[in-house]
């Protein structure tokens, strides 16, 4: 017995050694890509330079992340330990793991890599072309500067939008995407025309249905057309409004209407611009159809003999709807709404293209702004700023998310 | 309104007097109600079509005319024949957007599909907790990667490279989700045989799962080419020299240039959204039930 245990326990041994060594050594090299330095074209000139530079700034952050690898790579040596000895567990380990290393490794660097780097230049003062200088919690502390100072407002009225963005459009594409369902799911014929007709204007790029829309939402376009045409019947004269360019706020224009007026100093009473919502109707537009589509699949799972059964007991259309579609659907409503809520607070392509931001800041996003800081296009390039901008949101997309879940989930219990 | 459903009446002996009619009636309705919507999703795209071959003036004349007073097709060709120098033409647009879209979804089909074979076919030890940690990344708001990113790039030198968006465009944690969820609900009896002839798992995967899951294979293909070629923050941020923009970013481009030309611009859209159409209206079906699994689109 003894003779066939030792050099098995030597092969093992080495096995977790060298595996050990190899994950240590590919988490060290994704934290040398990912360490926080100056780039630039004397930095990246060749490999000796940019060690000497990572050598130079980085090696605390290395020194944390060396910790992390070290945990990571202990755990993945007893790992090879154990299953080593059995011949069909270690193969199978191996290829499993030949399979998955594609995504692991793009997934390392892309992303759990990036996000270490973005955390920590979230601390200091970096452009890209000089070393980070590290200035503790300052830019977190200027984000929320704009409840101090109204100068410096861009970042909280950027949330202040995307929460009315969220608010309006959530749950009006969610509703309007369960009444399509319900429509396209009535035993009709051409079911699956329909279903594909109504999903066809979604499958083209966010550009494309962004630049009909500046199209459609000119002064000479076709919304102030319809406008002028309907509200005609009515004899209700209508003057041309300029959709994208229009700061006037919802709740200012109720105001204003009754003789009120809401000084610029006050902007978080106006409510979302007309701009705002004019980017919000687009959107609505284009995802509506798509989340149709899934809560017309989530229909036809649910059980026949569930409808059959109360069509029994007499309960109307109406009633089946409310008390069996709604209630089954409702895992799939928590889906859509999260879904939904990720979409919405991080609006950037119809921000980008359509608005810039304006008018009067009222269509600012936080991503938008996290692209602008990164580019340096509105003063000097910011990184850290920016990726303190993008985990501030990151925080509050976990927290509505949570939230969302705990509360719809909460409502499961009677069914 | 009445002689149609009395007619579809005489058909339908031993419903009671009165009520068939009403049935019609609502039937009726509700197909109307169905292409209406059909139709009101659709104006846009009807609308922006005709008023590619509007003039400069009629473009953004009031009120705006429905029809085009004579059908310019110039405009597409001058759009065709954009050029904005340094290589920056529409057919080179065409093709970089074309080429990343092919690539990337090529890349997702392969690299996705073998992570999935190794999470619904594979015992390993730390399966769950890589698996665990797959559905945890996809919680990640792009947001947060977005500067990091940029940074890296232009450390690794990608930056116009193509590479910038195909390497971390190679694969996705949907995708892997997705198609783990599909093999998992494939009978298991077939590869059991396999593994009874002494196969080893690179040959099952090869020889027995890909072959049944090519619908599952060409749903990924269709959403990942469709989400490359949608795409327009990353390639916005990456590839910004005239001759590598894709034709998103060149749209974005062309608006602020030609300003009010607005039948150009409207023609480089409809170009845009042609490719995608065409794709989804011949496999609609995939598509359908891709988006339905996961609830993403690309």
């Amino acid at each position: 017995m003894k003779k066939i245990v030792e050099p098995a326990q030597t092969q093992r041994t080495i096995a977790a050694f060298l595996s050990f060594l190899l994950v240590f050594i590919l988490l060290m090299v994704i934290a040398v890509m990912n360490a926080p330095t100056m780039g630039g074209h004397s930095v990246m000139a060749s490999s000796q330079t940019y060690l000497a530079e990572v050598k130079r700034t980085a090696l605390p952050f290395l020194g944390v992340i060396a910790i992390g690898a070290l945990a990571i790579g202990f755990v993945v040596s007893r790992m090879f330990y154990q299953v080593w000895p059995n011949k069909k567990n270690r193969v199978t380990m191996l290829m499993a793991y030949g399979f998955l290393a594609p995504y692991l490794i793009i997934t390392l660097i892309f992303t759990i890599g990036v996000i270490l780097f973005a955390f920590y230049i979230s601390f200091t003062d970096y452009d890209i072309f000089t070393s980070p200088v590290w200035v503790g919690l300052a830019n977190y502390q200027k984000a929320f500067q704009g409840f101090v100072d109204p100068t410096q407002r861009d970042f909280v009225q950027s949330l202040y939008n995307v929460a009315w963005y969220s608010l309006i459009v959530i749950p009006v594409q969610t509703s309007l995407a369960i009444l399509l369902a319900v429509l396209v799911n009535a035993p009709i014929r051409m079911k699956q025309f329909f279903r594909t007709v109504f999903y066809a204007p979604s499958v083209t790029s966010s550009v494309v249905i962004t630049l009909i829309f500046m199209w459609f939402y000119l002064k000479t376009g076709y919304v102030n057309y319809l406008f002028s045409n309907v509200l005609g019947i009515f004899n209700i004269p209508w003057e041309n409004v300029l959709w994208l360019g229009d700061p006037r706020g919802l709740i200012q224009l109720i105001v204003t209407a009754f003789g009120g007026n809401i000084p610029s100093a006050q902007w978080f009473f106006r409510g979302p611009s007309i701009a705002w919502m004019a980017i919000m109707f687009q959107n609505i537009f284009t995802t509506a159809p798509t989340f149709m589509i899934i809560f017309l699949a989530a229909m036809q799972d649910i059980n026949p003999t569930l409808y059959e059964a109360a069509a029994i007991d007499g309960a109307s259309k109406r009633q089946q709807f409310w008390k069996i579609t709604l209630p089954m659907l409702r895992p799939i409503i928590l889906m859509v709404v999260v879904l939904g809520t990720i979409g919405t607070l991080q609006v950037f392509d119809q921000v980008y293209l359509a608005t810039s931001g304006g008018p009067l800041g009222t269509s600012l996003t936080p991503v938008y702004l996290t692209f602008r800081e990164a580019l340096g296009q509105q003063g000097p390039i910011r990184m850290g700023y920016g990726a303190a901008l993008a985990f501030i949101l990151a925080i509050i997309i976990f927290s509505v998310t949570y939230l969302q879940r705990r509360f719809i989930e909460r409502g499961t219990e009677h069914y | 309104m009445t002689a149609i459903p009395q007619k579809l009446d005489l058909k339908n002996i031993g419903i009671k007097p009165g009520k068939p009619v009403l049935f019609y009636f609502g039937l009726v309705i509700r197909y109307l109600v169905l292409f209406a919507i059909g139709l009101i999703l659709f104006t846009p795209f009807i609308l922006a079509f005709l008023g590619t071959f509007k003039t400069d003036a009629e473009i953004i004349a009031y009120p705006p005319s429905f029809l085009p007073q004579n059908w310019l097709w110039e405009n597409w060709v001058k759009t065709w024949e954009t050029d904005i120098g340094r290589g920056g033409t529409f057919p080179r647009w065409l093709f970089n957007t074309a080429f990343l879209s092919v690539t990337v979804a090529v890349l997702q089909v392969i690299f996705c599909s073998t992570a999935a074979y190794a999470f619904a076919r594979m015992k390993f030890p730390g399966k769950n907790f890589v698996f665990n940690f797959m559905l945890a990344s996809m919680m990640i708001p792009g947001a947060v990667t977005l500067i990091p990113s940029y940074v890296l790039m232009s450390k690794l030198g990608l930056i116009n490279s193509f590479f910038s968006l195909i390497i971390p465009g190679a694969v996705s944690a949907g995708g892997i989700f997705m198609l783990t969820q599909f093999f998992k609900s494939l009978p298991k009896e077939l590869e059991e045989a396999a593994f009874m002839d002494g196969a080893s798992h690179l040959q099952i995967y090869k020889d027995v799962m890909l072959p049944l899951a090519r619908p599952a294979l060409l749903t990924i293909f269709i959403l990942q080419f469709q989400g490359m070629w949608n795409s327009f923050l990353a390639p916005l941020l990456y590839l910004n020299s005239a001759d590598k923009m894709v034709l998103n970013v060149a749209l974005s481009i062309f608006q602020q240039t030609y300003k009010a030309q607005w039948n150009l611009t409207l023609v480089g859209a409809i170009f845009n959204a042609i490719p995608v159409l065409i794709l989804f209206f011949l496999f609609s079906k995939y598509y359908i039930t891709g988006v339905a699994y996961t609830g993403v689109k690309g």
